[in-house]
């Protein structure tokens, strides 16, 4: 078996309705005190207002979407701290399960070259998607979701749809 | 108590950062947990071999659903304060659609 094979690790998951209980009662449990949902691509968001703010401010503030970012500290982030959190509770469950390790995981027939690069591109994608939707799949699949927003909804719908009509050209990739 | 508590200033908004660990931490744990550290089970969907994703998804929202509408009905949150994101329909198809393209591409 290739690193990183689902099959080897599948009997240690838990089930997926339970999974998903846990994140429903996460969820809940944020709109609850804070009204708002959980969320991710923000905090990149923020990263990339500080970085440039950090390298040239008079560009960053006059960037019209980047300025808005620039008012509070990046610490003082509430989508920076719970993805600081997200890091620490997924290090968490990867070390108590026992399946903590380094590895490009790939399909058993897929380079590690390639599999960088793609990453690469992927993440650029996901990246400017996330900024044009006002959201990723957490922010707006999830959250949206669960609040029933129309936009988040349609959002959910061709997320799907873009992961089925690209997923034949990188079988190789994964399979 | 009336929620969400940050708005309606029943809670310090200084404490929302100690909650956006907390609740970052359990998400984060919960993901693992369902799998998806790993790119290949997150993409085996595609493939039509491992459909987690589609199940935590969809659990996830609907228990969250259906928690804010019983806390709602029996008047514990007041669902008028909810942030629900702002509805922008060619963007948000076009934005899910590149998401979908580099997830299955990036593989998270």
């Amino acid at each position: 078996m290739s690193p990183g094979d689902p099959a080897r690790e599948e009997h240690t998951y838990w089930s997926p309705y339970v999974a998903g209980l846990g994140i429903g009662l996460t969820l809940l449990l944020t709109f609850y005190i804070m009204g708002h949902g959980l969320g991710a691509s923000g905090a990149y968001t923020q990263l990339t207002a500080k970085l440039l703010q950090r390298i040239t401010p008079d560009h960053a503030q006059a960037n019209t979407y980047l300025k808005d970012y620039l008012g509070e500290s990046f610490w003082q982030s509430w989508i920076v701290i719970e993805i600081l959190g997200v890091f620490l509770g997924g290090l968490m469950g990867a070390l108590t399960a026992r399946r903590f390790r380094f590895q490009i995981e790939r399909g058993p027939h897929a380079g590690r070259g390639s599999r960088l690069f793609l990453a690469l591109g992927g993440g650029i994608a996901v990246g400017f998607g996330s900024r044009l939707a006002l959201g990723c799949t957490s922010g707006q699949a999830l959250s949206g979701g669960a609040v029933l927003a129309v936009g988040s909804w349609l959002f959910t719908l061709t997320f799907f749809l873009g992961g089925y009509m690209v997923a034949l050209l990188v079988r190789r990739e994964w399979q | 108590m009336m929620a969400p508590l940050v708005p309606h200033e029943m809670l310090a908004p200084e404490l929302g950062l100690v909650v956006a660990l907390v609740t970052g931490i359990l998400f984060g744990f919960f993901l693992e947990r369902a799998g998806f550290g790993s790119p290949r089970k997150l993409t085996a969907m595609f493939y039509l071999q491992d459909f987690a994703v589609l199940r935590v998804m969809f659990t996830a929202v609907v228990v969250a659903m259906a928690g804010l509408l019983i806390l709602g009905g029996i008047g514990r949150i007041d669902l008028e304060m909810l942030a629900i994101p702002d509805t922008y329909l060619w963007p948000q198809a076009l934005g899910g659609l590149v998401i979908g393209l580099g997830f299955a591409v990036g593989g998270y």
